[in-house]
């Protein structure tokens, strides 16, 4: 091959890739012919729909996930309030399609731009009018998500990207597309997590654990001290809220090859919420919980009786009375509001977690991981997390 | 004293006295500055142009044309050009030259009153510029046509005819032509002057109007109908309406011998019976001749007269409304409305004298929305532009009607015209440019505009109802290009290939079956979307 010279993409895509391409094309292509045959046969053409809603949330209490209910909607073109939504949702499956059959990988912000044009109609009043098929992202995300539950296919199914946010290392070897790629040798730098977790292969670990950081810094320091070597970890970070591909691949992790996985978050709600979101799932994409779920994944900290110890179990605090006076940092209003709302989600309602949030609420209290390093990074990789682990000091 | 002999289209023509003029006139104003008195000779010469032809059937071709002078600053010359019956010649130097002599002393509702409009032009004129009024005019069926140049001796009030011409007539019009020269204000006059003619073509949409102006614009206002309202009748008056003062002026122009005759033969609803029975209750007698009366019996007749109440109500023929087919087409002609109503409503008494309300509606369109409804006001057919605020009407539609029950909204394209004709209307103030608020002219006008309102309410109601259709089905079908496209992108890999052309089509087809009152405007998709370019 001559530089310069153009080369179809399809030849230059994985195996893996061309593989799933023609999975999701089929699929997709099933379900709106049959809406095409409705219109042709004078039917009314509608699609059934799962509802994303927080009343058809469910939380199963017995796989310990969020799901979807069985609440279905109609989104019927014939009806008034649904023309609009059901234009825009087959315009971004026909998108969605055509990337695929182009051997495309589109963005969810290439699909907003591609999908994004103007009708012009004459009103009621008989003056010309301009409206968008969408306006904003939001907009365009959202139909996108009904096509993912309507046809059965997440977004990574029909390769559609998003921006890479989680990293990994360890000792351990995978296959991404073609490559093998050894999570044991990526210097200080880390493996980050590919939009499709499940186009990767794992090819062999050598590893005990999963540890999960919520704070992009402390994954790095504690990758640079060797962490991973030497208790024998898969280390990975959210770097805050967890996006998709990290939840499942830690999934993945957990499930497939049998690790615990451990997370590590800020002693605050929004850590609390970290936590909740890679176990059980979250409101907004229920209807992926099953795959992107970790339901035992165990909240190994920083919780408020490792700031304060717990007199019911003897347990001492990790801080001096000194450190405390150092690193807690006082807690706001809407840490308070947060803790309350969190306080009647189903799956918070456990004697440990009311005993973690009861705590906050009193000491009106929350510390970041960073005040652990503060103490000594020795103390948070060789004492603190161990002790952790070994006396199984965790919430599951 | 009659002049019948000429023919039923001539007028009659007395003399009153001067007296009686000022008697009859004392509130006669709109001279009081340039621009006021430029507006009102082009008002008081069109209204006799009007006069001396719509009341005779024959539809009027006005032209008007004001100059200003070329050397001479606030000098203009105004003429007027009508179709009408014209005037025989041995009337016109006291038709234009005689103060209060008049064609209109009788009981019919014309424009003007007494026809003192045009002298006081010719006065005018002859007072600030001191040219001499010039009249060209053909009489219906004369073969002459006939020239004067006249002034007039203010002292002795009558005509000095300075020029006098006649030659036969080539072709086969009739009417007259008046030029005067006249102080004016164009530029402040301007605005109004154009307004009074615009209001007027209005309610004569059976007139042709042209008009040019010292700007050299030209205003055209085309006939839209044929069909002219019906000529008022004379008729005599009616006891509950006189007064003392037409009470003598009455007695001394009949030539009645007893009071019995007089009754009989001067006034509507008198007849041998009434007039007997009214004699009898007051003590008359019968045989008296009325000219023998003393003031004190004069008095006590014109009082008996007005308070009887066994006469028979007034008479309305003698009335001219426009009708409402006219104010429709006159609304519908300058305004372009969306929607026009109008009702002529049945006559009413006021103080004795017959009167007749006529209300019409005009809106939408090219009707600019404003805070108010624009309201278009006459009295006898004339448009009344001043002091508007304190005019009944103005009441009536500001503050007796609640608009939003009739579905306005403010600012909205609303005009109303409000028609008050009849022999006797009730001023506010001299100018005559607004009407008092007389509770039964008031319950009229009220009653007219809530009848043309309600139709306007209905018409809304329609017309909300096609739109809601309208927009229902459009809501539906902007989307169908977009949709029809999206689907047929699935079928571009199988067979048979489905053409967005054919899925649109499809989709209207169920659109349509969907909605059962489909709009009829709508036969095609590409009735409601439009390319992007």
């Amino acid at each position: 091959m001559f530089p310069g010279e153009r080369v179809p993409i399809s030849s230059l895509s994985s195996s893996i890739d061309v593989k799933a391409r023609r999975e999701a094309m089929e699929k997709l292509r099933q379900k709106f012919l049959e809406l095409l045959k409705k219109v042709l046969n004078g039917e009314e053409p509608k699609m059934i729909i799962p509802k994303r809603t927080l009343s058809n949330t469910i939380y199963d209490k017995e796989r310990k996930l969020l799901l979807l209910g069985s609440e279905t909607f109609e989104r019927n073109f014939l009806d008034m309030r649904e023309a609009r939504k059901f234009m825009q949702t087959v315009l971004m499956a026909s998108i969605i399609y055509e990337a695929l059959v182009n051997n495309e990988y589109p963005t969810i912000r290439d699909l907003y731009y591609r999908g994004k044009h103007t009708i012009r109609y004459r009103d009621h009043r008989g003056r010309v009018e301009e409206e968008n098929t969408w306006d904003e992202q939001r907009e365009s995300d959202a139909v996108l998500r009904d096509i993912e539950v309507y046809v059965g296919l997440l977004r990574e199914d029909m390769l559609i990207l998003s921006k890479e946010k989680g990293k990994v290392v360890g000792d351990m070897r995978i296959r991404s597309g073609d490559d093998v790629i050894d999570l044991s040798k990526m210097g200080h730098g880390a493996y980050a997590i590919e939009p499709t977790p499940d186009l990767i292969e794992f090819i062999d670990v050598n590893a005990e654990f999963v540890l999960v950081v919520e704070k992009d810094a402390v994954f790095q320091q504690l990758h640079r001290a060797g962490f991973w070597k030497k208790y024998k970890a898969i280390l990975v970070t959210s770097a805050g809220q967890p996006d998709r591909a990290t939840r499942r691949f830690v999934r993945r992790l957990n499930e497939e090859l049998g690790l615990p996985v451990y997370i590590l978050t800020d002693a605050d709600p929004y850590g609390w919420y970290i936590y909740s979101v890679f176990k059980i799932g979250s409101i907004t994409l229920s209807y992926e919980s099953e795959r992107l779920a970790t339901p035992k994944a165990k909240f190994l900290g920083v919780s408020m009786t490792d700031i304060f110890g717990d007199p019911e179990t003897g347990k001492k605090p990790y801080l001096t009375e000194a450190e405390r006076k150092n690193f807690i940092i006082k807690a706001k209003k809407t840490d308070i509001k947060r803790a309350q709302e969190l306080m009647n989600y189903e799956w918070f309602k456990t004697p440990k977690w009311m005993k973690e949030i009861d705590l906050f609420l009193k000491k009106q209290s929350k510390l970041e991981i960073e005040a652990l390093t503060g103490k000594g990074l020795r103390f948070l990789m060789d004492t603190y997390l161990p002790t952790k682990i070994e006396t199984q000091d965790f919430i599951d | 004293m009659s002049s019948k002999s000429v023919g039923d289209t001539v007028e009659k023509f007395k003399s009153i006295s001067p007296a009686e003029f000022f008697y009859r006139n004392k509130e006669i104003a709109g001279f009081s500055n340039p621009a006021r008195a430029l507006y009102q000779s082009v008002r008081e010469l069109l209204e006799n142009a009007l006069d001396a032809t719509d009341a005779h059937g024959i539809l009027p071709d006005i032209e008007i044309t004001i100059t200003r002078d070329k050397s001479k600053s606030f000098v203009y010359r105004i003429t007027v050009k009508d179709n009408g019956i014209g005037i025989p010649p041995h009337y016109v130097p006291d038709a234009f030259g005689r103060v209060l002599f008049s064609s209109k002393y009788v009981l019919r509702q014309t424009r003007g009153m007494f026809g003192l409009g045009a002298k006081m032009v010719v006065l005018y004129g002859q007072m600030t510029v001191g040219e001499p009024v010039e009249i060209i005019t053909s009489p219906i069926g004369s073969r002459r046509v006939y020239a004067f140049k006249i002034m007039i001796d203010i002292k002795e009030n009558k005509p000095i005819v300075l020029y006098k011409a006649s030659w036969p007539k080539n072709s086969d019009w009739h009417g007259t032509i008046v030029r005067v020269a006249i102080e004016g204000d164009w530029g402040r006059a301007r605005q109004r002057v154009i307004e009074y003619v615009r209001r007027t073509a209005i309610v004569t949409p059976y007139a042709n109007i042209v008009m040019l102006t010292p700007d050299n614009e030209v205003y055209v206002y085309r006939r839209v109908t044929e069909s002219l309202p019906p000529p008022p009748r004379e008729t005599k008056p009616h006891p509950h309406g006189i007064d003392l003062e037409m009470l003598k002026m009455l007695i001394k122009s009949s030539d009645a011998k007893t009071l019995e005759e007089f009754l009989i033969k001067e006034f509507q609803g008198v007849g041998k019976v009434t007039a007997e029975r009214f004699m009898r209750q007051y003590g008359f007698d019968p045989n008296r001749d009325p000219r023998t009366f003393t003031q004190e019996e004069l008095e006590k007749l014109a009082k008996a007269l007005k308070e009887y109440s066994e006469f028979r109500a007034p008479r309305a023929d003698h009335l001219s409304p426009i009708g409402a087919e006219l104010i429709k087409l006159g609304l519908q002609a300058i305004l372009k409305p969306e929607f026009v109503e109008a009702v002529t409503r049945k006559p009413v008494v006021y103080e004795g004298h017959a009167l007749i309300v006529e209300v019409g509606l005009a809106y939408g369109g090219a009707i600019p929305p404003s805070d108010h409804p624009i309201l278009l006001r006459y009295a006898n057919k004339i448009p009344l532009l001043y002091d508007e605020k304190s005019d009944v009407s103005w009441k009536v539609v500001a503050e007796n009607i609640d608009w939003s029950y009739y579905g306005i909204q403010f600012p909205a394209p609303l005009a109303i015209l409000v028609h008050v004709c009849g022999t006797k209307i009730p001023y506010k103030g001299v100018g005559k440019e607004s009407i008092a608020d007389v509770p039964v002219i008031e319950s009229e006008i009220e009653n007219g505009l809530r009848q043309v309102a309600r139709a306007l309410k209905a018409y809304l109601a329609k017309k909300r109802r096609e739109e809601e259709l309208q927009r229902k089905a459009i809501t539906l079908i902007k989307y169908i290009p977009e949709v029809a496209r999206s689907l047929a992108v699935f079928t571009r890999a199988s067979e048979p290939k489905i053409s967005p052309e054919e899925l649109e089509k499809k989709l209207f087809e169920l659109v349509k079956r969907r909605l059962p009152e489909f709009p009829t405007n709508i036969k095609d998709v590409k009735d409601v979307v439009l390319s992007i370019e």
